[in-house]
């Protein structure tokens, strides 16, 4: 049976194309993640590595155990120890004429081979003014031996701030420790350290060179005595490396898990696109395998040729998604460590991403493949000797199948709606992914009579709509299974676009309640007033409907603060407010809306006022008053110097992310202001907005490869579909078909049942969408079901779309063949 | 190959007592075999002849365990059909029964050579090469060995059938209208095939036929008629087929 099972992937290769093609892509998907997680890994330990790399021993300190002078004393003069190197590192800020960077300093190690770093060019620092600089920053600041340097240290409780002015004598190679990389890097004498840092530092780590001879056990028992450390925690080199490794990656995982959950919705989309085809092939084949039957073949045998065949297939996918998946990290890695920043990009391929994903590629096929094997053992033999007819395979466990599918979309439809009302994500994630499994498992129940309800609409193209009509519900099981695996990235695409709209919306309103206008510019102590001619110059920008100048007029007591008031004319109130319920009255003083008073009086020099209070809607209020009734502080004014005057200001509510952006610096230079002062709701919006796009464009990139394998599953049961009706297509073509009406034909077929799945799916991910932002988000904020309709009539129009392009090969096949052949064909 | 003209005579190839096959329940009740007595010698090349829905394929298809029966015995040899469940049916077709049908003989994908040793290679069995190359030199397939069924003409291709039905020395072969599609003269070759075979090498031959001429080419004519066996004809010619058929009105 090997035989048979091998002569149809020789002959029918092209029939395998489309599986291939689907597993490839999934399998190269979960190795990719595979390969990402093991190259940051491993890039990591590179570039950490290269510090311990050429020590046999790392003793380290920490908070409780640190290393003092003493230690490193005690550890040289270990008779076992030949060089040893206590290292430390200072962060402070190095002053290069007119610039200042933020830099380390680092001592050189007394014997050049516990040396990290390479030097270049130059020599080493031999006295305390000489210090060498790495590669990178002595690139980018043009320096160059003999450069001057001036250290600015930390201030220290004790002492006034250490300074030092050092010449450069060598340039090195820039160290890849991703904690100091980004950093300039100085490395100078111990005694150039010790000035201009605290005496009682200490020092991070200390690395040893053992003499020969010197057996491991006995070297970690004597550095652990020198240092006062349990001997578990001295260390070698790789020991050292992995631990830190270790501490870096530990949200690498999280990322991984993510993208494995991604990997493996292409995974069950493939899965259904090999389990649907390989039905097909089994249909096709009735009458060959009848034939078998009646030469001798058990129905094992049967079986078994099936599952040989999608053995083979699985495997040599699986073997082309690992290649592609090596190769095309392999290419990222490259191009990434161009960039001196990520020189240290590694390519790892760890025999997990191989093994898992072959085993994993290999695996999904067959068991995708027993379904339609075991149908192929129902075939009779006395099938054989019938003239071909369409073989409906009916399968005995399709009755419980359902039951279980209504069952867990019920249940699970139930347990999401819970989860909504209580906002609980944790309830609502397991529900309703049930309630998804459920209505795939139960979908032959919806999917015929929907895409047959769908062909209604074909009616009016004539002979060709009503066939395509048909021919798209001919086969319910497989209709389904087609529409099915569309379906399923669907939903989750459009689950993401209705999450991301709803919780956009959510965050919107909560961000409206945090500030009372749309952009402000803060003031802080000791700022200068910004003159009246600035402000004019920022109102006159477009995109600015109204600047307000807020006075400050006093103080008050309320609620045990001491709150700072400001005044506001009532002009400007009622134009640049975001809520105008929210202006003062003439006698009242809006207050922050936590504090519960009813009154209190404002406090201006020796002067005092009573007004009744009134808490703000928003957050982000002080207190405010009219200044029709409040005088404004004079200049001279003690208070007044300490806090300058802020500006509120509303904008054009037409403005978008990039035209806001633009406005913030537009602002800044106008006022003469630095940027973080200028903040508000409409640019945290803005953020917000940035990142939820950002997540939502690269979910949907991952999901397109889900998409993207279903819709080569709906052009690959279309031209199998069209093999099997090669006859009858060419009797329609005898009498009187024309060859546009078949290509119509078999397109308006692909439409109806991408379409229908399209249409199913983002109604679906619509109501998944919504029910998720509100168990996510429901508990601290207000969710209003946001339908992004645009989004998703781009989604359904692209699926329809890609429905009517996948038609496009098998209907020129089919119409390519002439009536005559084709009726000829056996 | 050893085979003596008494071990011919006195050994049944296949025996059918009682046969009936009804279709269907009720009102909509078909009967298509209606306790048909039969039996056909080792040895000997028979035709089954009778108008359309005379019941002579099902006849076939039930002696090949192919379709159950309704009621009645079959014996192949000294096994008995009818009690046998589908794992030795299927083990019973592949060692013991060779087929040539109508159509669609040969799998599309497999070359002439593997559709020949087909139930060989699914018994997991060696290949009697002596034998395989007699028959294959007999049918005149040698040098046709390593096309693909769609290279090959449509007698070839029933002669390929011919040698599969032949290779694993059943005791008997099945044929429905084996030369059905056929121009009369592959036709004719294909038969004179089947009769050496019966001839020469002992080959028990069971043929389904509407074909007067095709008939003709076997031992004995069985005729049947509305479910029943109506008479049998030795040493068979065209012309004393064809005026049996017409006395039965057909």
């Amino acid at each position: 049976m090997l035989q048979v099972a091998l002569s149809q992937l020789k002959t029918h290769s092209r029939r395998f194309i489309a599986i291939t093609l689907a597993v490839l892509l999934a399998v190269a998907f979960l190795s990719a993640t595979l390969m990402v997680n093991a190259s940051t890994g491993a890039s990591l330990k590179a570039s950490i590595g290269q510090a311990y790399a050429k020590a046999d021993l790392v003793a380290s300190s920490s908070y409780d155990d640190p290393l003092t002078t003493a230690h490193a004393a005690s550890v040289a003069a270990s008779p076992l120890v030949a060089e040893s190197y206590a290292q430390q590192s200072t962060y402070l800020q190095a002053g290069l004429g007119s610039t200042t960077l933020g830099a380390t300093l680092r001592n050189m190690p007394a014997d050049p081979s516990l040396e990290p770093v390479a030097l270049i060019s130059g020599a080493w620092p031999g006295n305390d003014q000489e210090v060498a600089v790495d590669a990178i920053t002595a690139d980018r600041k043009k320096l160059s031996v003999g450069s001057k340097v001036t250290f600015t240290g930390e201030p220290t409780a004790t002492a006034a701030i250490p300074t030092l002015t050092a010449t450069v004598s060598g340039i090195t190679a820039a160290s890849a420790d991703p904690v100091s990389s980004g950093m300039a890097q100085f490395v100078g004498t111990e005694a150039a350290v010790g000035k201009l840092s605290s005496p009682d530092a200490g020092f991070s780590t200390i690395s040893v060179l053992l003499k020969d001879g010197v057996s491991l056990a006995d070297a970690k028992a004597a550095l652990a005595t020198a240092v006062g450390q349990p001997v578990e925690k001295i260390l070698t080199a790789d020991e050292k490396t992995t631990q830190m490794v270790s501490s870096l990656t530990g949200g690498q995982d999280q990322l991984t898990i993510v993208l494995l959950a991604f990997a493996g919705v292409a995974l069950l989309v493939a899965a259904l696109v090999v389990s649907n085809t390989f039905s097909v092939l089994v249909a096709q084949r009735t009458r060959e395998l009848a034939l078998l039957r009646c030469v001798g073949a058990s129905r094992n045998q049967v079986r078994n040729s099936v599952i040989v065949e999608a053995l083979i297939v699985g495997f040599v996918a699986s073997v082309l998604g690992v290649l592609a998946a090596t190769g095309t990290m392999a290419l990222v890695l490259t191009l990434l460590s161009q960039n001196p920043d990520f020189a240290f990009a590694t390519l790892a391929v760890p025999p997990s991403a191989i093994i898992a994903s072959m085993v994993v590629g290999t695996l999904l096929t067959v068991l995708a493949s027993l379904v339609p094997a075991r149908a192929a053992t129902a075939v009779a033999p006395l099938a054989a000797l019938r003239p071909a007819e369409d073989a409906s395979v009916h399968n005995a466990g399709g009755r419980l199948r359902l039951s279980i599918g209504v069952l867990l979309l019920l249940a699970g439809g139930a347990g999401l709606v819970y989860g909504g009302i209580s906002a609980n994500l944790l309830i609502a994630l397991p529900a309703g992914a049930a309630s998804f499994v459920g209505f795939l498992m139960a979908a032959t129940l919806f999917v015929p009579k929907l895409v047959s309800l769908a062909g209604t609409l074909a009616r009016p193209a004539g002979v060709p709509g009503k066939m395509a009509a048909a021919n798209a519900v001919r086969n319910p099981r497989r209709t389904t299974a087609t529409a099915s695996a569309l379906l399923i990235g669907v939903t989750l695409v459009t689950m993401m676009m209705t999450g991301a709209a709803t919780a956009r919306s959510a965050f919107d309103t909560e961000l409206d309640g945090s500030y009372p206008v749309d952009l402000q510019v803060s003031s802080l102590p000791g700022d200068t007033r910004i003159p009246d001619s600035a402000v004019a110059k920022a109102a006159a920008l477009p995109g600015v409907k109204h600047i307000a100048r807020l006075e400050l007029v006093g103080t008050m007591e309320a609620g045990g603060q001491a709150l700072d008031v400001y005044g506001i004319s009532d002009a400007d109130a009622l134009t640049v407010l975001a809520n105008p319920a929210n202006r003062p009255g003439p006698t009242s003083a809006v207050i922050p809306k936590s504090i519960k008073v009813d009154s209190g009086s404002v406090v201006a020099g020796t002067l005092s006022t009573n007004v009744t209070a009134t808490p703000a809607t928003t957050d982000g209020y002080s207190a405010l008053v009219s200044l029709d009734t409040f005088a404004p502080l004079p200049a001279a004014d003690p208070l007044y110097k300490e806090t300058g005057a802020p500006l509120w200001i509303s904008v054009d509510e037409s403005l978008d992310a990039n035209a806001l952006l633009d406005l913030r610096t537009a602002l800044t230079g106008a006022l003469n202001v630095s940027e973080y002062r200028v903040d508000g709701a409409v640019l945290e919006k803005v953020m917000f907005n940035k990142v939820i796009d950002m997540l939502l464009l690269v979910v949907t990139g991952l999901l397109a490869v889900a998409v993207f394998i279903a819709l080569i599953g709906v052009a690959n049961t279309l031209s199998l579909s069209v093999l099997e009706r090669t006859r009858e297509n060419s009797l329609l073509r005898a009498l009187g078909l024309t060859r546009g009406q078949l290509r119509g034909m078999l397109a308006l077929e692909a439409v109806l049942i991408a379409g229908v799945a399209a249409i199913i799916g983002s109604v679906l991910g619509a109501v998944y969408g919504w029910a998720g932002a509100q168990s996510a988000l429901g508990s601290f904020a207000d969710v209003t079901a946001v339908i992004p309709w645009g989004q998703i009539l781009a989604v359904v129009v692209v699926a329809a779309v890609a429905g009517l392009l996948a038609s496009v090969v098998p209907a020129h096949r089919a119409a390519k063949l002439s009536p005559v052949a084709g009726l000829a064909m056996d | 190959m050893t085979i003596t003209t008494e071990n011919i005579q006195r050994t049944m190839a296949v025996q059918a007592r009682g046969l009936r096959k009804t279709y269907g329940k009720g009102e909509t009740e078909v009967t298509a075999l209606k306790g048909v007595d039969l039996d056909f010698p080792a040895g000997q090349f028979t035709a089954i002849m009778g108008p359309s829905g005379s019941g002579k394929s099902t006849l076939m298809h039930c002696l090949a365990g192919l379709d159950s029966v309704t009621g009645g015995t079959i014996h192949l040899g000294d096994t008995e059909l009818t009690s046998l469940n589908d794992k030795a049916l299927t083990q019973l077709r592949r060692d013991r029964i060779g087929f040539v049908f109508q159509a669609f003989n040969l799998v599309p994908t497999l070359t002439a050579e593997a559709n020949i040793t087909l139930p060989v290679a699914l018994a997991g069995g060696t290949v009697d090469k002596e034998w395989f190359t007699f028959i294959t030199k007999t049918l005149g397939l040698v040098d046709r060995l390593a096309h693909k069924p769609h290279e090959l003409s449509g007698g070839q291709q029933q002669r390929v059938a011919v040698a599969r039905a032949l290779l694993t020395r059943p005791d008997v072969i099945f044929g429905d209208e084996p030369t059905g599609n056929l121009d009369s003269r592959s036709g004719a070759e294909v038969l004179g095939m089947l009769r050496r075979s019966s001839r020469e090498m002992g080959q028990s031959i069971i043929m389904v036929t509407h074909d007067p001429v095709a008939a003709s080419y076997a031992d004995r004519v069985v005729l049947m008629n509305d479910g029943a066996l109506v008479g049998t004809l030795d040493n068979p010619t065209a012309e004393s087929v064809l005026a049996s058929l017409a006395s039965l009105g057909a």
